[in-house]
């Protein structure tokens, strides 16, 4: 039990999931990860190293098979009801207008329609969809879809996010773009972020701490590195300035012997089968 | 388990259909919804569309098959004992019409065939969703619904008609048992295949599990039952028609039946193109409430902007 109450911390947590020849498969191992109110913490590692399994068990979608999952110094039973959620594909309902998407987290709250739909329209504003309230998720390009997707999970104001690589199918325009843009509204919100990612540079860019993740299976925490880059940050400037650089190539070297490490366990396995 | 239910769906309904050929439509029910939404929907414009070559070529073949028919029943070549006569028929519809006979056969057999859809599609819709919901439920009564719909429901009509007389009731029973399997393995479809992630995501956004059924899985089952709709709407007809055909005092059914037994061929062809017209009208119907209701959808030829 953490003295000050971390806003998410998972303690020697292990999951296994199991296989279709019986055998149990460990994605995650014994991971230790403790993160305090108010900080920006991304978790990168190589593909398939089991970062969204550690979402999940902070979610509460996916209990984990070992350990615990503590928010603001609770056990974590259910579903995580202070944390929103932002998904890798596309979650809006595609029978929804934008704005009923938007909204639907206060729809489920039982808010009025009214209010919803002020509150809606203003957090429609502020991610740029205002002109799109009545189209359907069809109609907007991935982009724009992420742009709801964010409204959806701010609007009904959580303490803590989970972000799994949200911008990971977007291209590298319109990513910088979503980028700065989410630091923008995460400045002074004092919400937790916990923001999953391959992408080392995105890593740094955003966050207060980088939390590296050994390659999968039996995955493990490699080290958490600080980023003690001032804020606010333009993300157009930050990435060309020594410090970054520093701290990339730092966290860039332990990363690449992960990432080599699952590329010659992939060559076994391929040999092996 | 109970995934051998959904899966081995299409193939109990075509061995049903097989079985009993004369009351079943033999167009499997489950039509899946998301891959291909726009061939149904340029099927119900595609009038609009077509160049005038093939319009005139249709016209013609409309045409030429009816004057033929005409002809070849004129010089006696076909006995109009037995193939009745365009001309005769179209007088016999037209009397129907302006005499206002045909009305009240018309107004039982399409008041039996709401009902059948109706009552049908509320019962599939909420076994369904049990079903699919609760899967031990599911595993236990998947043989039983195999074997229920591989009974021809032709051989039904007899008890239906001991059980609920000779009124509306017996046909409407008879148009629930077809219909109900068709919304029924949609539905199940439906929920099952719902996207993990639209789930989760309404969960986490704070839904309980009526508020999940009620934004994700009802939608999500009923653009499944929409696709089916036409299914539906057809196997309800033939239930009231034939249903009547078996045993009535009323419908169009009856009036067909009526016409054969006093050899009147005239009669049979008559209310055959009535019941035809009637279903081209519903068809064009339950095409506008689709578009309406699943106008959500991407519109033909695109269907995901990456």
């Amino acid at each position: 039990m953490p003295e000050q109450p971390y806003a998410v911390q998972l303690s020697g947590m292990t999951k296994r999931f199991p296989t279709a020849t019986g055998e149990a498969y460990t994605a995650v191992r014994d991971i230790d990860l403790a993160v305090a109110p108010g900080r920006f913490v991304s978790v990168v590692g190589p593909t398939g190293c089991g970062k969204s399994t550690l979402l999940n068990a902070a979610a509460g979608l996916m209990p984990p098979s070992e350990g615990t999952v503590h928010v603001y110094g609770e056990p974590l039973q259910g579903l995580n009801r202070r944390a929103s959620y932002m998904f890798q594909q596309d979650a809006l309902l595609p029978w929804r207008s934008v704005l009923d998407n938007v909204t639907l987290g206060l729809r489920i709250r039982k808010v009025p329609a009214d209010e919803r739909a002020e509150q809606g329209r203003a957090w429609l504003e502020r991610v740029g969809l205002g002109a799109f309230a009545a189209a359907y998720p069809h109609q907007l390009s991935g982009g724009m879809r992420k742009r709801a997707a964010v409204a959806q999970t701010w609007i009904v104001d959580p303490d803590i996010l989970l972000m799994d690589e949200p911008f990971s199918a977007l291209d590298v325009q319109t990513r910088q773009l979503m980028e700065n843009e989410l630091l923008t509204l995460w400045t002074g919100s004092e919400k937790t972020v916990i923001f999953v990612t391959h992408d080392l540079d995105e890593a740094i860019s955003l966050s207060d701490e980088v939390v590296l993740l050994s390659a999968g299976p039996d995955s493990e925490v490699v080290g958490g590195y600080p980023v003690d880059l001032p804020r606010p940050r333009d993300l157009m400037d930050i990435r060309n300035s020594p410090e970054f650089n520093d701290i990339y190539r730092r966290i860039w070297s332990d990363l690449r012997n992960e990432v080599m490490k699952s590329y010659e366990r992939r060559a076994r396995t391929l040999q092996a089968g | 388990m109970s995934d051998a239910l959904a899966r081995s769906k299409p193939a109990s309904t075509k061995d049903g259909a097989a079985v009993d050929d004369r009351v079943t439509p033999t167009e499997p029910p489950v039509r899946p919804p998301a891959p291909d939404p726009s061939v149904k929907k340029s099927a119900g414009r595609a009038w609009l569309r077509v160049s005038p070559l093939v319009l005139g070529l249709q016209l013609a073949l409309g045409v030429g098959a009816i004057a033929g028919w005409q002809l070849l029943t004129q010089v006696g070549v076909l006995d109009t004992f037995f193939f009745s006569q365009p001309s005769r028929v179209a007088v016999r519809v037209w009397e129907w019409l302006t005499t206002g006979v045909i009305y009240d056969d018309l107004a039982v057999t399409l008041q039996e065939t709401f009902l059948a859809l109706v009552i049908g599609a509320a019962l599939g819709l909420f076994v369904g969703f049990l079903l699919a919901r609760v899967r031990l439920l599911a595993a236990v009564l998947d043989p039983y619904i195999k074997i229920l719909n591989a009974v021809p429901r032709v051989v039904l009509a007899p008890v239906f008609l001991l059980w609920f007389g000779l009124g509306i009731w017996s046909k409407v029973a008879f148009g629930v048992t077809l219909v109900f399997f068709v919304v029924f393995f949609n539905t199940y479809q439906g929920v099952r295949e719902v996207s993990r992630v639209l789930v989760d995501n309404t969960r986490m956004l704070g839904a309980s599990e009526s508020q999940l059924i009620r934004h994700v899985f009802l939608p999500s089952a009923l653009t499944w039952i929409f696709s089916s709709l036409h299914v539906s709407v057809g196997f309800a007809i033939v239930g009231a028609v034939v249903g009547e055909y078996l045993g009535s005092a009323k419908g169009i059914g009856y009036v067909i039946a009526q016409a054969e037994g006093t050899f009147d061929t005239t009669g049979v062809f008559a209310g055959i193109v009535v019941l035809s017209v009637v279903v081209l009208l519903v068809e064009l119907l339950v095409n506008r409430v689709e578009r309406r209701l699943l106008r959500w959808r991407p519109d033909s030829g695109r269907t995901d902007v990456a």
